[in-house]
């Protein structure tokens, strides 16, 4: 099963069908996977999928506050550049930042995201999703229509503090036995607002964050076709156009803040699934995107009076996968994706390069009794134009990825894994070519990722319902980290393939569910990671061996929930211990760790007839100050209402 | 007295005073041991970081108190301590990034005025200091240079000079100020501007190479203007103007150095250099001001190594050069103090880019 083609399924049946309750037992994978579904979103207090998969284990969330605020995440110590994200099964890309602002998916029309360490371990698949570290596909809902009643409309809006406004629409409608439709629009409008107290400049009271308001507009349409088993086809079309205010860092004594930013991004893509009597697949992904980002100083001191930077980036993507199972338990695929990106900017002297990537990726996967191998090779080779300047030299690299799990006793429940993976992350058009900065010469940033881990998960007649733990601990090696070296002077910097990293982790969970009575279900997650990274890069530098920043050792979130179908508590809390802003590991550049609380409640009733879905969500119930980046303040006790009537 | 928040930072004081106790000497009072002459060290630390700190160091009792203005204060220095200066019994911390000149105690670093460096809710964003017949003179990358009163502190006035304005000199009544145009890459600016210092207006602008920068007097009249070029055809050089004429009289092509200071006929120059494959090969070497040439390429004569020379200044009241060292602008870094003849007396370990090294002599 591809996931393209878990996107598109033939109509369901009956309404009610859909579950409320989401189901929550984790997958047995032979890479460690984490999923998180629409019903955890309010179980979590969650705004968008940043919040969404904070909890789990390995991640670790840089959130630069505010409803506006950046938000990425760097998984196992990684750094976000090496998480892949996926739309409905089709890659996301910014070649020029090489990060995906998870602050801006909405979860609106999300059913679920999944992450895996590694890779999934379904064979028939873009190529891309064998190039990351690690994966993170985020999943559109189905459209939801039966016979009885072929269109469904739902409004909804949110509100709450920073004075929020988010109306919503979408609309269900099937158009035959084969063909549905689903298309969603959201606005999300606010003021941004929130209290802070800056740490350190000798004030008392707490002063608002300026410059966070906050217009995004947003639509995602999409088409399926569903031949029962044998074929699918979907078309989606997405376009989102913001403007916001950036706050920028807490400067001591001048809390002035005038930056804006817009972005308006537009893609569609396409995919095609087709299966054969003879175990033959195919799968056929395409996409086009472009994305506009527009970046105003008003008060730059230059002879302008402000500093405007425009950036627009096009991508042009296909990619197909084949897939077969030549005898039994041996399955085989090969997969070859092209993309050709280009970002042009109004920068002085840009060099405006266009690359052309091609993947190529040879998979099998071998089942034999309770084990199973799994491994594949992948090639991807970079070549690069410019207009202007010298474009960097092509790449030709070749990456393994070996896995391994077995069940070693029948019906136990138990799961035991392994994986290694040599992978890489090509520099970004910023670190290539940025005016005075970039690097040409620059060469990948390489991963090396060993995991070895256990899932053990058991389902039960009685109250408890489910059980499942999993653990797993990993060591990764990082080589030619990117990063930024002085060059000439402190004016003049540039990018270098100086950086070298250790991390050595441990990843635990547990989930279980149980039912108190008729009624009431008790449920409880529980995520604890533990990373040790470490910078290996000069042994003569006063950081060497020192934690790198930004990364807490320890981190944990729990989340519980009582529901009984109707009406649903939940508590979730999410800690982690201090952290260093800088490399050098000293007590003057430690940022303290946090434990931060939130709590939701949901409500679903009839009125006059229509089902209507209500919740209250808490972020930050206790008030807690805090921040995951420095000089980047979170926000205090904030409350959002929301509330959605299906017609 | 204002809520103290900054533990960490008092951290960091007890672990200095704890090694500082192991020599120090107890036959000098606590309140000299910390509040003697000595020398203070500004450190920027790192661009929205407010990190910037000043470390004490007193030579005699072997006592250094780090972020000694966050200790007396309550509150730290900010972001981005450009410059520092020392005029009468005060303290001048030019900060660039909080948009504020605070003023302080040149013993205890207690602060008797923060002056906010603002154009309605803009930041100027000051950038140098420079003090004559008790006046100071602040450039700010606004285009301007503030007058500020050093006995009632207030801003008098604002000069209006060339673009973005960094270092300034005084030489013959007169302000010379090195207009670098560095927000305008690559259309630097490439003029001192001179401010008649009686009627506080500029009067003249002098063309020299492109992004003035460092700007420097010695005692025979002569203005030495350090430029960094554009980074591409242009390279740095300095000029020397004669301020009698406001003729530039020479220019040395190729010429690149972070930081000057000038003593006597001494000026110690500091920088890096980089060879073919990018590898920065640091220098401090002596210009003899008289005869306007290198007299040695060579300052330090024992092993001391220097990372990154950041800056440099010369104590006029016993010749020794102090040398910051930023490292990788990252990390802590260190001062190293040398005698004349160029060997090392101590080091001492400071804040992030350490740039700029005053001296309380009494």
């Amino acid at each position: 099963m591809s996931f393209t083609a878990m996107g598109q399924t033939a109509p369901r049946k009956s309404l009610k069908e859909v579950k409320i309750e989401g189901q929550t037992v984790t997958k047995q994978t032979v890479t460690p996977a984490q999923k998180v579904s629409a019903a955890d979103f309010k179980r979590t207090a969650s705004n968008n999928v940043a919040d969404a998969i904070r909890n789990l284990s390995g991640v670790n969330i840089k959130d630069y506050g505010g409803i506006g605020g950046l938000k990425t995440v760097s998984v196992r110590s990684l750094g976000a550049n090496h998480t892949g994200v996926f739309y409905d099964g089709i890659p996301m890309n910014d070649a020029q930042n090489g990060q995906v602002d998870l602050g801006r998916l909405s979860l609106n029309n999300l059913e679920e995201i999944v992450l895996y360490n590694g890779q999934p371990d379904v064979l028939l698949l873009p190529a891309r999703a064998y190039a990351s570290a690690s994966i993170l596909l985020v999943k559109p809902s189905k459209p939801v229509v039966t016979y009885e009643k072929p269109t469904q409309v739902t409004v909804g809006f949110k509100t709450g503090s920073f004075g929020l406004f988010e109306p919503m629409l979408q609309v269900n409608q099937l158009i035959s036995s084969k063909w549905s439709f689903k298309a969603n629009a959201y606005n999300t409008h606010a003021n941004g607002r929130y209290k802070y107290q800056v740490e350190g400049d000798g004030s008392t009271d707490k002063i608002d964050r300026k410059n966070t308001d906050i217009n995004a507009f947003q639509t995602d349409a999409a088409i399926y076709y569903a031949d029962r088993d044998s074929s699918n086809f979907s078309f989606r079309a997405n376009y989102y156009k913001s403007e916001r205010g950036l706050p920028g860092a807490v400067v001591f004594y001048n809390d002035y803040a005038a930056q804006r930013l817009w972005n308006e991004d537009i893609f569609v893509q396409s995919g095609y699934e087709k299966k054969w009597r003879n175990s033959m697949q195919l799968l056929l992904s395409t996409k086009l995107s472009q994305s506009y980002t527009r970046y105003l100083d008003p008060d730059h001191l230059n002879i302008q009076g402000e500093l405007d930077q425009r950036y627009k980036q096009k991508e042009y993507y296909l990619s197909a996968a084949v897939s077969g199972r030549p005898f039994d338990g041996l399955e085989v695929s090969y997969a070859a994706d092209g993309a050709v990106n280009q970002l042009k900017t109004n920068l002085y002297q840009f060099a405006y390069p266009t690359r052309l990537t091609v993947l190529q990726v040879l998979a099998g996967k071998y089942t034999t009794g309770r084990s199973k191998f799994q491994a594949n090779l992948l090639h991807t080779s970079v070549s690069e134009w410019v207009d202007e300047g010298a474009a960097a030299p092509p790449r030709s690299v070749f990456s393994p990825t070996l896995m391994y799990s077995v069940e070693p006793f029948d019906g136990a429940g138990l799961q035991l894994r392994a994986f290694y993976k040599d992978i890489f992350r090509n520099p970004t058009f910023n670190d290539l070519y940025y005016t005075r900065i970039g690097s040409v010469n620059l060469k990948p940033e390489y991963v090396k990722q060993f995991n070895a881990g256990a899932t053990w998960s058991k389902n039960y007649a009685g109250r408890l319902s489910y059980l499942t733990l999993t653990a797993d601990a990993y060591y990764n090696n990082i080589k030619d980290k990117i990063i930024a070296v002085p060059n000439k002077d402190i004016f003049s910097w540039s990018m270098s393939n100086l950086g070298k990293v250790e991390v050595q982790g441990v990843d635990f969970s547990a989930k279980t569910k149980y039912q108190v009575n008729d009624r009431w279900a008790a449920l409880l997650s529980v995520n604890y990671t533990y990373q040790h990274a470490i910078d290996k890069t000069n042994p003569q530098s006063t950081v060497y061996g020192g934690q790198i920043p930004y990364t807490p050792e320890h981190t944990g979130a729990m989340n519980a929930g009582l529901t009984n179908g109707i009406v649903g508590v939940y508590f979730n809390h999410i800690l982690s211990s201090h952290r260093y802003y800088l490399s050098e590991n000293l007590p003057v550049y430690e940022v303290p760790g946090f434990s931060v609380s939130d709590a939701s409640f949901t409500w679903m009733f009839k009125l006059s007839g229509l089902p209507v879905l209500s919740s209250v969500e808490v972020n930050n119930l206790f008030n807690t100050n805090y921040a995951f980046i420095r000089s980047f303040p979170m926000p205090g006790r904030s409350v959002r209402l929301s509330l959605k009537v299906t017609i | 007295m204002k809520q103290f928040k900054l533990n960490n930072l008092f951290f960091a004081l007890a672990i200095a005073t704890v090694f500082s106790s192991c020599s120090k000497d107890n036959s000098i009072s606590p309140e000299l041991r910390e509040d003697g002459p000595g020398l203070f060290i500004l450190s920027e630390g790192l661009f929205n970081a407010n990190n910037s700190s000043l470390t004490y160091y007193n030579v005699g009792a072997n006592v250094t108190v780090a972020d000694k203005f966050s200790v007396r204060n309550g509150r730290g220095l900010g972001d981005t301590g450009n410059d520092i200066g020392v005029y009468g019994s005060k303290m001048y911390i030019v900060v660039n990034a909080s948009n504020t000149v605070e003023v302080v105690d040149s013993r205890s670093a207690i602060s008797l005025k923060q002056i906010p460096f603002v154009n309605g809710a803009t930041g100027r964003q000051p950038r140098y200091i420079v003090f004559d017949k008790n006046k100071a003179y602040v450039s700010s990358y606004d285009g301007t240079v503030a007058v500020i009163d050093t006995t009632s502190l207030a801003i008098e006035k604002y000069i209006t000079v060339g673009r973005n304005p960094e270092r300034m000199a005084i030489a013959n009544g007169k302000l010379y100020v090195a207009n670098s145009g560095g927000l305008d890459y690559p259309n630097y600016d490439n003029t001192v501007s001179v401010v008649d210092l009686n009627s506080l207006t500029e009067s003249k602008k002098i063309t020299v190479t492109a992004n003035p920068r460092g700007v420097y007097a010695d005692q025979y009249g002569d203005v030495y203007i350090l430029s960094s070029g554009d980074y591409a055809s242009v390279l740095p050089a300095m000029a020397i103007i004669d301020s009698k004429t406001d003729a530039v009289t020479k220019t040395i092509a190729n010429f690149s150095a972070a930081g000057m200071s000038i003593n006597g006929d001494n000026a110690y120059i500091t920088g890096s250099v980089y060879d073919t494959d990018f590898n920065a090969v640091p220098f401090v070497k002596v210009f003899n001001v008289k005869t306007e040439i290198v007299t040695n390429e060579q300052f330090i004569t024992d092993q001391t190594v220097i990372a990154n020379p950041y800056g440099v200044n010369v104590n006029p009241a016993t010749g020794d050069v102090f040398v910051t060292d930023a490292k990788d602008y990252k990390t802590n870094g260190t001062v190293f103090c040398f005698g004349s003849n160029g060997v090392k007396k101590y080091s001492l370990t400071t804040g992030i880019n350490p740039n700029t090294v005053v001296f309380v002599n009494k």
